[in-house]
């Protein structure tokens, strides 16, 4: 019973809660992507880079809040610094729209021109982030870091095994969930999120019916906005910021959003909940979870491993490959090829 | 028709060529864009120390005065960096290039650059033992010693410590990759057991991967052969938060107390680094405060001293192209031995037709293939600092 | 019509007063890359500007033209071939026998059969599973065979040149199991799938390093070229120098850096002359009624998907054989140096500033974008000198500019992109059709 306890934890510890947190930081961001491409219809590649952003003004706003003395107490103080941040964001997107996305949806310009376009803003984001923080990386996590501590858990339970939980990771799952629930109440229960659907389904017929073009896009980044700032900075606190690390965010968050459906809100999150946890699952070494389950005799002589690390980010492409080859349309996507 | 065609064309490169001079230019090619551009800035700053002890000094050359140029290696791309290198010989007209700071490009300018051009370069930090040298013509040096070397002494110092079974993770590049490969051969033959080696990918978003196939495979300790502001520290967060190891064992690119400062001060941390007892690096820290400058950066001190050996190199030559044939000179004993901060009174005696040995940040000791010795510590963390366990040397 | 020669005569303008201004050395190695960056931009340009496809995973193209320089031009190495070359040749039997079988079931269990997925799943993993008998212990004696120097196969020790034809065919060979996989998706996924496909490729190039060293890199790659210090002591050439009334060294350096322009010209002609009759010929005509409609001309009966497998293998042929030549001019073969910025959305921007479609464009467009990639930083150096001067000491523009004129590059690139995408989407030289311009 030990063992089979033991088992549970190693598993819950190294599998199942970084799992969980880092689909939900995937999440919230392939909830961006996924919401650009529904609504304003291309591929963002400048997604990871505002993430970057983001956080990179969350911290300065952090910096600012910590030498006035202000502290959230055992939470980060950096999730003030991110409602303040959320306007700002929002501004900047808002912007960057006027000033060429918006020309381009007048000129009704192929996706392709919007990719290069994203492109493009990625680029820049890129430089005016080594500008805004620089390229050194930071670690603006405060309050209580752990909610259960190896060991603590240990000395309390007894058993062989530890568990881990982060008060980050705490907050990336309890605020994703939040985030999400929110987004879908929005999008089902009010008239801006209703037509915003509309506008996302069917352009022209939204638009025959009186719906506002300018409107639904200025909610769209605000949305995106809050989003983009919840997981740059839940990332960073989790994993420490460092500018340049959200580049590698930018294929499994297209990843998880291809998978569930391009423009598909639920296909993102369990889109990014695949990804996530096949990433780790398939380099997860077996061994010892199944050494506490098998007899002894049973018990295996190798790692027990499907792939090994190195190539743990070729396994959300993997997927991807497939779920274009079985279902290109995605999970819950509508549109095929 | 050749005749007037050639100068006329060609000319104007030429005039610039300085006739004698005054203002020697030194090329630092750095990463100062790319993986380690937090490294670059205070390894500059390091190299630019020096130039600016020896122009104030006021001793070389007869008064010779030294500048530096920077350029950008962005450390992966060979064709940009060969391009800066380019123009730092050809444009700047440098005497002598400092860098470049990662093995790759080193390899890229040598040989499309330095030796074309017959330029002396030193490499504060390519490391890499799968540098290949031949082929250098004798102008090539560094002053940060091959990662082979250190391999060896890091398994001597776990298996003296009991350690006998450890696993493995490094950084995915060639320092990493050499250093590994070094570290687990010598390792197997003491009798040690390796249970996993498991390479990281620096600049990824997470690694919790990584630290849990590390946690299964098991061992005494964790050897993270790594940069401490990179995949290293990255992979010490994940296994200290998963409780999944709890002792590591680290090589010269995780030597930075600021990981205490992240994982606070009794992290159980342990390792080797090039190092020279006392005063070295004591007298470089010294100098580095003096100038308001970091000197405890990663790689800042073998800056300083790359910077330094040139520049004594072409006071011993008294001529800056033929500097490279006397690097090994003024490395090397015999002669008064020249620590960080003393390059006015080097100078004056190569001046006088004396014998320096410069000692330097990093206890500079080359060897014949053009690659510092290297002495090295063993270091552990003692609340919050390292503190010298024993000097260790390469045999 | 005029405008074209004048754009190029201002880019050949600027480049010779690099050679007047700054030095000529600098300038030939600037135009070597910028022909080398030409016929990375032809390749996009096939994909993109005729066939209208959005591949971002041209780094995975130039990365595998670059590992047929390895493979073909590097001697080999006896010892590890007799370590592991047995085992690694079992294991690919296996694999080419599994690949077989699996072809095989594909074909003869029938459209409807449910099993036919599962079926042919497993065989594919048996396979796999009992590769890796021969495999891991192959690899492993192979890596271990004098690993700082060696610890890899090497090559068949041909000549370098020929490698940058294999390295085209082994693109093209690698990029036809793609395109058949994505040819037919819609953009964002094509873009998403080829961007994905071109890391798993550099991971592949990173880790095996039984294949090409891995991350310890390839280094002293053979040249096509003599080497500056042959040529230094070579008669002819203190002849020239004397005659020139120039340094012996300068001399040498100029020679070799001409004799590589040399060559990649050569490349770059014969690979523009064979697109430019391609365009003309029924092919191209094809290709265009494809790209910019494609639904009638599906109506008309044409096989869109085959089109962009045939424009995806091309072009991806033709920048396996642009990476080749980067490889061979860096004279090393580095697995970590292959960025997406560098090569995938910089060869895009090439492309798109020249003008889509437009060949010559896309020449025009490597020319003027890789000059400003690497002069950016000499630019960044003026402005961090004189234009910053004016700003306050403390002001973050003026200590950014001074803490990093490289890292301008970014941010001007962006701007550039974004500029010409929406001031002059058609690039500089704007797209002229054999038809458009009768």
């Amino acid at each position: 019973m030990t063992d089979l306890l033991n088992g549970l934890v190693h598993l819950a510890s190294m599998l199942i809660i970084p799992g969980l947190a880092y689909g939900s930081q995937l999440a919230l961001g392939a909830l961006g992507v996924t919401l650009i491409f529904g609504v304003l219809r291309f591929s963002n590649f400048a997604h990871a880079e505002g993430l970057s952003l983001a956080t990179a003004i969350t911290i300065l706003f952090t910096i600012w809040l910590q030498g006035r003395g202000v502290s959230l107490g055992v939470l980060p103080t950096a999730l003030l610094g991110a409602v303040l941040t959320v306007p700002l964001m929002a501004l900047v997107f808002i912007g960057t729209d006027r000033a060429l996305y918006r020309h381009f949806r007048r000129i009704d310009a192929r996706p392709e021109v919007f990719m290069i376009v994203s492109a493009g803003v990625m680029l820049m984001t890129n430089g005016v982030i080594r500008l805004v923080i620089g390229p050194d990386g930071r670690d603006f996590e405060d309050g209580e870091r752990f909610i259960v501590t190896a060991r603590g858990f240990r000395d309390w339970s007894g058993l062989a095994e530890p568990l881990v939980l982060k008060t980050s990771q705490m907050l990336t799952i309890g605020l994703a969930v939040v985030a999400t629930v929110a987004l879908f109440l929005f999008l089902n229960r009010t008239q801006a999120g209703r037509s915003m659907r509309a506008y996302a389904d069917n352009r022209n017929l939204a638009l025959l019916s009186g719906v506002d073009p300018d409107r639904i896009v200025r909610l769209t980044w605000i949305i995106v906005a809050v989003l983009s700032v919840l997981a740059g900075v839940l990332f960073g606190l989790d994993k420490g910021y460092r500018p340049f690390v959200y580049q590698q965010l930018l294929l499994p968050m297209f990843a998880a959003a291809v998978v569930g459906g391009l423009g598909s809100p639920l296909g993102a999150i369990v889109g990014s909940m695949i990804v996530a946890f096949s990433e780790l699952a398939l380099t997860f070494a077996w061994k010892k979870a199944l050494a506490y389950v098998l007899p002894a005799t049973l018990a295996p002589e190798g790692m027990v491993q499907a792939l090994s690390t190195e190539y743990k980010f070729a396994v959300s492409f993997l997927i991807l490959v497939i779920v274009l080859l079985v279902r290109p349309a995605g999970l819950f996507g509508k549109v095929a090829r | 028709m050749k005749r007037v065609l050639g100068p006329l064309l060609l000319g104007t490169a030429l005039s610039a060529a300085p006739a004698m001079a005054d203002d020697l230019k030194i090329g630092i090619l750095f990463g100062f864009t790319g993986p380690i551009e937090s490294l670059t800035p205070p390894m500059a700053d390091g190299a630019e120390l020096a130039m600016k002890e020896a122009s104030d000094s006021g001793l070389l050359l007869g008064g010779a005065t030294v500048t530096p140029v920077r350029g950008d290696s962005t450390c992966t791309d060979a064709s940009a960096a060969t391009a800066a290198a380019e123009r730092l010989v050809t444009v700047d007209h440098i005497v002598a290039l400092i860098g470049a700071d990662c093995s790759g490009v080193a390899t890229a300018v040598l040989n499309n650059v330095a030796v074309p051009n017959n330029l002396l370069m030193i490499s504060p930090s390519a490391t890499s033992p799968a540098l290949a040298t031949d082929g250098d013509k004798g102008l090539f040096f560094r002053t940060a010693p091959s990662d082979a070397r250190q391999g060896e002494l890091l398994a001597k110092v776990l298996i003296d410590l009991g350690i006998n079974t450890v696993a493995v993770t490094y950084t995915n590049n060639d320092y990493g990759k050499g250093f590994a490969d070094a570290f687990g051969a010598a390792y197997k033959a003491a009798g040690g057991t390796v249970t996993l080696v498991a390479p990281h990918d620096d600049g990824k978003a997470d690694y919790s991967a990584e630290v849990s196939a590390l946690s299964v495979a098991g061992g005494d300790a964790l050897v993270v052969l790594g940069y401490s502001d990179q995949g290293g520290n990255g992979i010490i967060r994940g296994s200290l938060d998963s409780g999944a190891f709890d002792r590591f064992a680290v090589g010269d690119g995780m030597h930075s107390e600021k990981l205490m400062a992240d994982f606070g001060p009794d992290l159980n941390i342990f390792g080797t680094v090039p190092w020279t007892e006392g005063d070295g690096t004591a007298k470089f820290a010294a100098v580095a405060e003096a100038a308001g400058k970091a000197g405890d950066g990663s790689f800042v001190r073998e800056s300083y001293d790359a910077a330094a050996l040139i520049i004594l190199a072409m006071q011993k030559a008294g001529d800056p192209a033929k500097a490279h044939e006397h690097v090994m000179d003024v490395a090397n004993a015999p002669g008064e031995k020249i620590y960080p901060g003393e390059l006015a009174k080097a100078l004056q005696i190569l001046k006088d037709g004396g014998d320096v040995d410069y000692v330097g940040g990093s206890d500079v000791e080359m060897i014949a293939t053009g690659e510092s010795a290297g002495s090295y510590r063993e270091f552990e963390n003692k609340g919050g600092s390292f503190e010298t366990v024993r000097m260790l040397t390469a045999e | 019509m005029s405008r074209t020669p004048l754009l190029f005569a201002a880019m050949a303008a600027v480049l010779l007063a690099v050679g007047l201004l700054q030095s000529w050395q600098l300038a030939l190695t600037i135009l070597n890359l910028c022909l080398i960056s030409a016929v990375m931009a032809l390749g996009v340009n096939v994909q993109w500007g005729v066939a209208g496809m959005f591949n971002v995973g041209t780094m995975g193209s130039a990365a595998v033209g670059g590992l047929a320089v390895v493979l073909i031009s590097t001697p080999p190495v006896r010892a590890a071939w007799a370590a592991g070359g047995g085992g690694l040749l079992a294991a690919g039997a296996v694999l080419l026998a599994t690949a077989a079988l699996a072809f095989l079931l594909w074909r003869r269990m029938g459209e409807r059969s449910l099993w036919r997925g599962p079926a042919v799943g497993a065989v594919v993993l048996l396979g796999l599973a009992l590769s890796q008998r021969w495999f891991l212990p192959a690899t492993a004696a192979i890596e271990a065979v004098d690993a700082a120097s060696a610890g890899y196969l090497g090559g068949l020790g041909l000549p370098v040149v020929l490698a940058w034809a294999i390295g085209g065919l082994l693109a093209a060979a690698v990029a036809w199991p793609i395109g058949r996989l994505t040819a037919g998706l819609r953009s964002d996924y094509l873009a998403v799938a080829t961007f994905g496909i071109s890391e798993i490729i550099l991971a592949v190039l990173r880790n095996e390093e039984w294949l090409a060293r891995g991350v310890k890199n390839v280094t002293g790659l053979p040249r096509p070229v003599p080497f500056e210090a042959d040529l230094q002591a070579a008669g002819w050439v203190q002849r020239l120098a004397a005659s020139l009334d120039w340094p012996l060294r300068d001399t040498a350096s100029v020679l070799v850096k001409l004799a590589y322009s040399a060559w990649f010209l050569a490349v770059l002609l014969i690979i523009w002359w064979a697109l430019e009759r391609l365009a003309r010929a029924p092919w191209g005509r094809m290709m265009r009624a494809v790209r910019d409609n494609e639904e009638a001309a599906r109506a008309m009966g044409k096989d869109v998907a085959r089109r962009h497998l045939q424009a995806f293998v091309l072009g991806s042929a033709i920048v396996g054989i642009g990476g080749a030549m980067l490889v061979t001019l860096d004279g090393q073969f580095t697995a970590g140096s292959y960025q997406p910025l560098r090569f995938t959305f910089l060869i895009w921007v090439m492309v798109i500033i020249g003008g889509s479609g437009n060949h010559k464009g896309a020449i025009l467009g490597a020319f003027l974008i890789w000059f400003v990639w690497v002069q950016a930083e000499t630019a960044g150096l003026w402005l961090a000198q004189a234009g910053a001067a004016a700003l306050a000491p403390d002001n973050p523009v003026r200590l950014a500019l001074e803490e990093g004129p490289a890292q301008l590059r970014y941010v001007v690139m962006g701007l550039i992109l974004v500029l010409v995408m929406r001031f002059s989407p058609r690039g500089l030289i704007p797209e002229t059709t054999p038809e458009s311009s009768r």
